[in-house]
């Protein structure tokens, strides 16, 4: 007995420990649920242009081979004016396919009664589920209501009338069980350290609605466990990274996901990235101004592919010195303008009292800075060497 | 003793029951009653060889009609095999047979030991392994379209000619066949025709016909001279062909279809054994007409060769030619682009780059016609019960995969 008092003793403190990492750890998730509702931020049209543009539209990305039953080709001949045709409803279905989920509130289950018929009591001893399935009717608009054993009448909750949906209209690739990678922790877990986001992320679009709790919390986890692994790079160009990036700066953690853009040198994006910030946080800095003299300057992403597509139909003869240029740095005059301005927006930010992570965003910056002049230098030399005159 | 050639049927107990046949011939013979006995008879005026052969053989004219083709399988068995003078049934001890008359200064004795059972077990089993007639034994990777035969075997690649070789080379045989011809002093000469394709698995191929009195000659020879007439094949992706196409060669037409990665080789044996040794993985092609080997393998060869490359078909009809893939979201991708574009107006209609490619030829599809219970009431009524369980096996699975423990 003496022993066995003697071991609890010892491993009181420790079970105490564990108690309290888990109530830490808990509690970091409970933090990062949306507190208010996110929807009319998130589906202002200005953010979601901020969004899309961070997005970017990769076409060989949004466009890439995928494990699907017909892999079949199909061979056509067509016109020069079916091809622009064609590069346009590419660029269409593409940016249809990087619509983004939607970000709003977790709907509440309310129980709404109809009618209460104490008469009816024990009719049955289980209860009884009506679905409308006329056909043609939204999910959202489809009548369930239940009859229960005491003879109440009401509407089914959220959970029923998702499940009565499934039953009747079944919706492609959800199931009427919990996928054991959202019931299991482990095997979600898993997922996550062999950095299948963009895989987990879509299932749980294809699985739950939105407004569904599940959804809050798996999507959190996702991305609390991106913002560590830092592999931003692999939801670029997917439908995912709009809320991710609207996920960060909501819960002011927009830190590494504007390093690794600088680190990439998509300067255009961490303006916008911390534009949405000061937006979503109503920081009184005029970021306007900045926000419209890039866009003057720089395409937007989809005119950006439409570009990338044409210029598979130019003659290797018909493309311009300046062109040739541009392929050999990357970058034109507007772009070294535009990146001067960037740069400016970007370290006022790192100056002021949002910026988490300052010593690391500074190293990334200045050593862009160095990388620029020197593209910047080999730029003019060329452009002199080619005797394009410089403006 | 005498080494006996027996038929398989003849038990062992033979030569056993012959000690015995004598004994009762002398218990027969008594003094009143003369019996008389023919001792000289069929088995015991010709020897065991000739036997055999009078039961088992086909005489020279029958063979001539086709008679007998098993013979020779079918081999004597050696009776004495396995047993020794002094061994048997009873395990004895003789002396001066099986054992010293004296052992030191002792006289051995007759005297019975402890029966041996495996004994009959073992010489039964020696001599049932003996009559088996043993089939080629082939590993199975090296086998070619139907058992031990040789079409669709490899023989390995050609010959080095000076120092040329054919390192990377596989042949493999198509055809062969014995043919005769006739010869004004020999008369009807028969000899054997080899058909075998030679390639590099990378668009480098050739095929060749080689006939010898001898069938390794033979492959020798067509092997050898399928590997000087070499022929570059283009390739699309190094797996399937350039695009779809229709030739002929003869009586015997082929559709052959471009495929997708995965698809797998959907043909002619003949063609699926060319394709192999090209290096193609992906096709599928619709033989219509007579399917000669020869002209197979003729007008598949010269398809290949007639492939144009989609630069030449732009160039040719003036328009782009782009792949359209469904893996990657129906994505479309320039193939090729003209040099000139084609002036046309709205009306005007673009032809269809499968009806260009396999110039304007359609495949036959003939309608499968249904199986005669199609509309029998038995039909009905087994549909009408299958009906519900049609989904079953699907849900059992998901039932299995995402099984709660």
């Amino acid at each position: 007995m003496l022993i066995v008092r003697h071991l609890r003793k010892l491993n009181a403190p420790q079970r105490l420990q564990l108690n309290v990492d888990q109530t830490r750890r808990a509690l970091s998730d409970a933090n990062l649920q949306y507190d208010k509702d996110p929807q009319p931020l998130f589906t202002d049209a200005e953010t979601q242009r901020l969004l899309q543009s961070m997005t970017q539209l990769q076409l060989e990305k949004v466009f890439r081979k995928r494990t699907v039953a017909d892999n079949s080709t199909e061979t056509k001949f067509m016109t020069t004016a079916q091809l622009e045709k064609e590069f346009l409803l590419t660029i269409e279905k593409a940016k249809k396919l990087l619509q983004m989920p939607p970000v709003v509130q977790i709907k509440p289950d309310t129980e709404r009664v109809i009618s209460k018929d104490p008469a009816l009591k024990d009719f049955d001893d289980s209860k009884y589920v009506f679905t409308d399935i006329s056909f043609g009717l939204r999910p959202s608009e489809r009548k369930v209501v239940v009859r229960d054993v005491d003879g109440t009448l009401s509407y089914a909750p959220l959970e029923t009338q998702k499940r009565m949906n499934q039953l009747y209209f079944p919706l492609d690739g959800r199931k009427s069980y919990t996928p054991r990678m959202f019931s299991d922790k482990e095997l979600l877990q898993r997922c996550l350290d062999e950095h299948k986001y963009e895989f987990v992320l879509d299932r749980l679009t294809v699985q739950y609605e939105p407004y569904e709790t599940e959804f809050h919390n798996i999507s959190a986890k996702v991305f609390t466990h991106l913002n560590e692994s830092k592999q931003f790079d692999l939801l670029r160009s997917t439908r995912h990274f709009g809320p991710m990036a609207f996920f960060y700066a909501w819960h002011r953690c927009i830190d590494d996901l504007l390093y690794d853009m600088i680190r990439r040198d998509y300067l255009y994006n961490a303006v916008q990235l911390i534009a949405l910030s000061y937006k979503i946080h109503k920081v009184p800095v005029e970021y306007g101004q900045t926000l419209s003299q890039l866009e003057a300057l720089q395409p937007t992403p989809a005119e950006r592919a439409l570009e990338e597509l044409r210029s598979c139909l130019q003659k290797p003869s018909e493309k311009g010195i300046e062109k040739e240029i541009h392929a050999a740095i990357g970058k034109t005059e507007q772009d070294f303008t535009a990146d001067e301005l960037s740069l400016k927006f970007i370290e006022q930010y790192i100056g002021s009292e949002h910026a988490l992570k300052k010593v690391q965003l500074e190293l990334a910056v200045q050593t862009l800075k160095e990388l620029n002049l020197e593209k910047l230098q080999l730029f003019k030399g060329l452009k002199k060497a080619h005797g394009v005159q410089a403006s | 003793m005498a080494k006996l050639w027996l038929m398989p049927f003849m038990m062992s107990n033979w030569r056993a029951s012959a000690p015995q046949l004598a004994y009762y011939a002398n218990a027969v013979r008594t003094p009143s009653a003369v019996v008389f006995t023919r001792n000289t008879s069929f088995f015991n005026k010709l020897p065991a060889e000739d036997i055999w052969r009078g039961v088992t053989a086909v005489s020279n004219a029958g063979k001539k009609r086709g008679r007998g083709k098993g013979t020779g399988k079918k081999v004597a068995k050696d009776l004495n095999r396995g047993q020794t003078i002094g061994l048997g049934k009873s395990n004895c001890i003789w002396p001066g047979l099986n054992a010293p008359i004296i052992r030191g200064n002792e006289l051995t004795h007759q005297q019975k030991q402890s029966e041996n059972l495996d004994r009959e077990k073992s010489i039964i089993s020696l001599r049932d392994s003996m009559s088996n007639f043993k089939l080629m034994k082939l590993n199975p990777i090296d086998r070619g379209w139907s058992g031990s035969k040789m079409p669709g075997r490899s023989i390995g690649p050609p010959d080095a000619v000076g120092e040329e070789n054919f390192n990377l080379f596989d042949t493999r045989v198509l055809e062969n066949k014995i043919v005769f011809i006739m010869k004004g002093n020999m008369g009807r000469k028969r000899r054997y025709s080899v058909l075998s394709v030679t390639g590099n698995k990378s668009g480098l191929a050739g095929f060749a016909t080689a006939k010898a009195p001898e069938v390794r000659t033979a492959l020798r020879k067509s092997k050898n001279r399928a590997g000087q007439k070499l022929i570059s094949i283009d390739l699309y992706e190094n797996r399937t062909v350039n695009h779809d196409f229709y030739t002929a060669f003869g009586k015997t037409k082929i559709f052959v279809f471009k495929k997708p990665e995965g698809h797998g080789l959907v043909c002619h044996r003949a063609i699926q054994t060319i394709c192999k040794v090209i290096g193609i993985q992906d096709l599928y092609a619709k033989i219509e007409g007579s399917t000669n080997l020869q002209h197979i393998v003729k007008a598949f060869f010269i398809g290949l060769m007639r492939q144009k490359s989609y630069e030449d078909i732009a160039n040719e009809t003036k328009l782009h030619i782009v792949e359209r893939q469904m893996a990657k979201n129906g994505f479309t991708e320039i193939k090729a682009s003209p040099l000139q574009d084609l002036k046309i107006s709205e009306n005007d209609q673009i032809i269809d780059f499968m009806q260009f490619t396999l110039g304007n030829k359609i495949v036959l599809r003939k309608k499968k016609t249904p199986p005669y219970y199609v509309n029998t009431k038995g039909h009905y009524l087994f549909e009408c019960k299958a009906e519900k369980f049609r989904n079953q096996s699907i849900v059992r699975l998901h039932k299995l995969v995402n099984s709660y423990t």
